[in-house]
């Protein structure tokens, strides 16, 4: 039973962090409606400051032209200055974002606004990345961390920062709780996060009060970072993904209450070191032997569906209105050119290409399926899933365990494959039919999370921390795989075969998509989007729509992770992980979420794709500084393009000039003959 | 006499580039109250954003006790003095009633017993959320909110909406008071027409997005026809006069 409790108690110091990052993401959404997932990279960022100030004496800068790495300080610098240095910093951090990246986006969906900080996220990973690289530090203490400093209670031992933190998250929250209910900024606050035009009207400067949140925010995040840097490990990871509890218990306190956020994140972090203690007992399941992975993250998605589901419909007010504010759906005009053309281009494009091309345009390939697949659940039905890549691991680690233990290969391994995705994505929508908008961006995410470390990093289920091998694809005797002999290409990997097979998979996967968009399903798609009481009144069944929509964007998700495996003929959990997940998100968001042309112009962008590798190659920015320029690009797009690339009603001339070439004249007389057309064939 | 709190001048406003309204001259002086009326869709209240600047105008000029005003920050606008009462409840339903008052921008001081001394019905309701008083009870605050603010220039968008008949004959006529007693100027936005012509000194009915009759408010009370041909569009005045004599009813 001691030993219950003093688990029980080790996990207020990283629920402190997740506390304190989530009384970050709640004020940041009370004070300028944005779900900032950068939060916890704030927390390291700030974390990183100090360590960078006590150990070494120096401040790191952000690699920027005529920007010095580093300004010296000439020596270590104490704590308690480099406390005020680091929140500093974290503060400019937040002024930064709100005032260059959110005031422009303040019109936007709550989603661009999500992808914007998830551009913030990435640029801090890498900026960490380049200055300390990945290895990790271990940050020197801050709150006093002697051999006395330990509290005895009730027969348990514990030191004593533990519940110093969690004292401070506490007093963190009440203060921002009196803040709002009791002064002049609160109350403004408060008016102008419930109406915008009102709190206008009677006088009060929303840009001001956004900003002085998003700092707020940033600093109590950085604080946070500082303090419980030395419990935790200081590396470009663990920080900023401790967003994902966070952002489930600010869930759990809808986006709203302080006490709830605060004691939730608390809650999580007895949770996970609870569960670190009933692996230790002997009664609990192993795998091979050893401790089963991800226990805590499952537990935590299991929470927060059930959480959500319980409350089922009770939606911040500022989220709700997702739907309505995504980009317009283009409707495709013709297939068959379009079609035929990209077939073309990418034929020749395989028989041309050096091998590193042809891989760049493979990756691109694979990428435009994912792209896809966020096209149809959140370009066409308003659903932000962050589980698809997930879904794609799913499919690909299904492919390895039948192809290697069951000998089922090509090409009923990867019809198993997406059927277990699309079930596995259907059951997750089930799941989360009452959610809807940025909380299902904030559950799904967290599924994400479950699926990639209770499943994927399972050795026996997943791929381990080795990966899991897969038999290269046949069919009828022909081989189909990355080693397929073939007249050109000189016989280096990877072969245009395999090329050729993810050409297909898109090509045809594309047509499907577009068609959708066309037909009826399509029609009941966006009426879903745009308003769910009145598809309903309309005779659409919700429900139905939705899990619909989940099936398909699953199984072209499934389509996607099948190829990867086959791709590198290995699978490995990392490639599916919720970094890789949320960067997805970003250039589907980017290239244009709700067209086919967004997808592919998406695909193209995506990391190790051919704009990469242009870039890698020929511009010549090392691969180091992808994520971070990617970040960063991902920021500037969304400022100048809130829309996408391709998701605007305008999109910009270079590509309408492309999507001229590719599909055709006569675009605007040919979108009326055909709406006539549908509406005739409707009526009859 | 002062200038004007509001003039618009040729001024035109719209949304995504659609014109709503076109070339609007108005003039408000101050203890005036004047009513703007027409037909649903014909501009009223796109008028009155772009009075209070949440609009930006296309072309015009909007001016403010003489000063042009145009490329003022709304909540700057509202600082120096216009209070507008939106359509559909002006007020914070998270808020109580009391923090409604103490709610403000930096430096600004609400006349809290200004305010009741129109509405002394609130002060029962202090600690009250607003999103848990009556549709009634909601406008009297958003217009409480306002004039505690003592405003030089009130718009005042359908305060009638969704209310009974005798709470809007009890409000209105407190707008009427609020003129003579501060001497702002107001903006009267109403389908209640026959309140309106009561309370009001002038009115201006607009018709597709122009203002079409700007008449002393006791002609518009005479003068029936013209009433309803400006909410029919022309033309339509004597058949509508025949066929629906029903139509009057939205006038009187």
């Amino acid at each position: 039973m001691e030993q219950v409790l003093a688990f029980a108690l080790l996990g207020l110091g990283p629920g402190a962090l997740y506390s304190g990052i989530a009384l970050g993401v709640v004020l940041n959404y009370r004070g300028c409606g944005v779900i900032n997932v950068a939060m916890g990279a704030i927390a390291a960022l700030g974390a990183y400051v100090a360590y960078g100030l006590r150990t070494g004496g120096y401040l790191f800068l952000p690699p920027l032209p005529l920007v010095p790495a580093h300004v010296n300080f000439g020596g270590p610098v104490g704590v308690v200055p480099a406390l005020v240095i680091a929140v500093l910093v974290c503060a400019l951090t937040g002024l930064l974002l709100d005032v260059l990246v959110l005031r422009a986006l303040r019109n936007a969906s709550p989603l661009a606004k999500l992808m914007a900080t998830l551009g913030l996220m990435l640029s801090i990973q890498a900026i960490i990345l380049l200055r300390f690289g990945s290895s990790g530090q271990s940050a020197p203490d801050v709150l006093p961390n002697g051999p006395g400093d330990v509290v005895h209670l009730l027969g348990v031992t514990i030191p004593s920062d533990e519940f110093e933190l969690a004292g401070i998250v506490a007093v963190a929250a009440f203060a921002l709780v009196a803040i709002y209910r009791w002064t002049r900024f609160g109350l403004a606050t408060r008016a102008a996060s419930e109406n915008e035009t009102t709190a206008v009207l009677v006088g009060l400067p929303p840009a001001r009060l956004s900003a002085m949140n998003t700092v707020l925010a940033a600093s109590l995040a950085g604080a946070l970072g500082v303090l419980v840097a030395p419990l935790t490990q200081l590396d470009s990871t663990t920080i900023p993904l401790a967003v994902v509890p966070a952002l489930g218990a600010a869930l759990l306190a809808r986006f709203t209450s302080f006490g709830i956020a605060m004691v939730a994140g608390l809650g999580l972090g007895v949770i996970e070191s609870l569960v670190t203690y009933l692996q230790s007992r002997p009664w609990f399941p192993t795998t091979h032997g050893a401790q089963l992975p991800g226990v805590a993250d499952l537990l935590f998605f299991a929470i927060i569906v059930a959480a959500m589901y319980w409350r089922g419909g009770a939606l911040p007010y500022r989220g709700s209105l997702v739907e309505r504010r995504l980009p317009a759906v283009p409707k495709p005009v013709r297939l068959q050119r379009p079609a035929i053309v990209c077939a073309v281009l990418c034929i020749t494009a395989f028989l041309l290409f050096t091998y590193d091309f042809r891989q760049a345009a493979i990756n691109s390939l694979i990428g435009m399926l994912v792209c896809l697949s966020l096209v149809v659940i959140t370009g066409f039905v308003g659903q932000i899933s962050l589980l698809q890549v997930a879904l794609g691991g799913v499919a690909a680690f299904a492919v390895s365990k039948l192809s290697m233990s069951a000998g089922i290969g090509f090409p009923l391994g990867p019809i198993f494959g997406v059927v277990i995705a699309s079930l596995v994505g259907v059951a997750a929508a089930a799941s989360a039919l009452r959610v809807r908008g940025v909380n299902l961006a904030v559950v799904t995410l967290a599924g994400a999370v479950a699926l990639q470390s209770f499943v994927f990093d399972n050795p026996t289920w997943g791929g381990g921390f080795t990966g899991s091998p897969v038999n290269p694809p046949h069919l009828f005797g022909v081989d189909l795989s990355t080693q397929a002999s073939f007249p050109t290409g000189g016989g280096q990997l990877p072969s245009p075969v395999f090329g050729l097979v993810c050409t297909v998979a898109v090509i045809m996967a594309g047509l499907l998509v577009a068609s959708v968009r066309r037909g009826r399903l399509g029609q009941q798609m966006l009426a879903v989007r745009s308003n769910e009481s009145a598809a309903a009144a309309a005779g659409i069944s919700v429900r139905n729509v939705k899990l619909l929509a989940f099936g398909l964007a699953s199984a072209l998700a499934g389509v996607a992770g099948s190829l990867y495996a086959y791709n590198f003929g290995s699978v490995t959990a990392d490639r599916f992980g919720v970094v890789n997940a949320l960067v997805f998100v970003s250039f589907a968001y980017v290239g244009g979420i709700t067209s086919v042309t967004g997808a592919v112009l998406a695909g193209l962008g995506v990391t190790e794709g051919v704009f990469g590798h242009i870039l890698e190659k020929w511009v010549g920015v090392p691969a180091s500084y992808q994520l971070y320029v990617a970040g960063l690009l991902l920021m500037a797009t969304l400022i100048t393009l809130p829309e996408g690339i391709a998701g605007g009603r305008r999109p910009p001339p270079p590509i309408r000039a492309i999507s001229r070439l590719i599909v055709g004249p006569g675009r605007a007389r040919r979108t009326s003959a055909a709406v006539g057309a549908t509406q005739g064939g409707a009526t009859s | 006499m002062a200038s004007p709190v509001l003039q618009l001048e040729g001024v035109s406003a719209g949304y995504d580039g659609a014109t709503v309204i076109r070339d609007v001259e108005l003039t408000v002086d101050p203890g005036e109250i004047v009513a703007l009326l027409g037909a649903n869709g014909a501009g009223k209240t796109t008028t009155l954003r772009v009075a209070s600047r949440i609009l930006r105008p296309i072309s015009g000029t909007v001016r403010f006790e003489g000063e042009d005003v145009g490329r003022l920050a709304p909540h700057l606008l509202a600082q120096r003095g216009v209070a507008h009462v939106p359509e559909g409840r002006g007020v914070f339903f998270g808020l109580t009633v009391a923090e409604h008052f103490r709610l403000g921008y930096r430096g600004e001081r609400l006349d809290l017993d200004h305010a009741l001394s129109y509405f002394p019905a609130l002060e029962a309701l202090r600690d009250r959320r607003a999103g848990l008083l009556s549709g009634g009870e909601q406008q009297m605050l958003a217009l409480a909110r306002a004039l505690a603010r003592r405003p030089r220039l009130l718009l005042v968008d359908e305060l009638s909406l969704g209310l009974a008949p005798v709470i809007v004959e009890r409000l209105l006529p407190t707008v009427r008071r609020v003129a003579e007693e501060t001497g702002a100027g107001v903006v009267l936005v109403e389908q209640h027409v026959q309140l309106a012509l009561e309370i009001a000194h002038r009115g201006y009915v607009m018709s597709h997005g122009e203002l079409v009759v700007e008449r002393p408010v006791e002609e518009l009370r005479r003068d029936r026809g013209l009433l309803i041909a400006s909410y029919l569009g022309e033309g339509s005045a004597e058949p509508a006069l025949q066929g629906v004599p029903g139509t009057g009813g939205r006038g009187g």
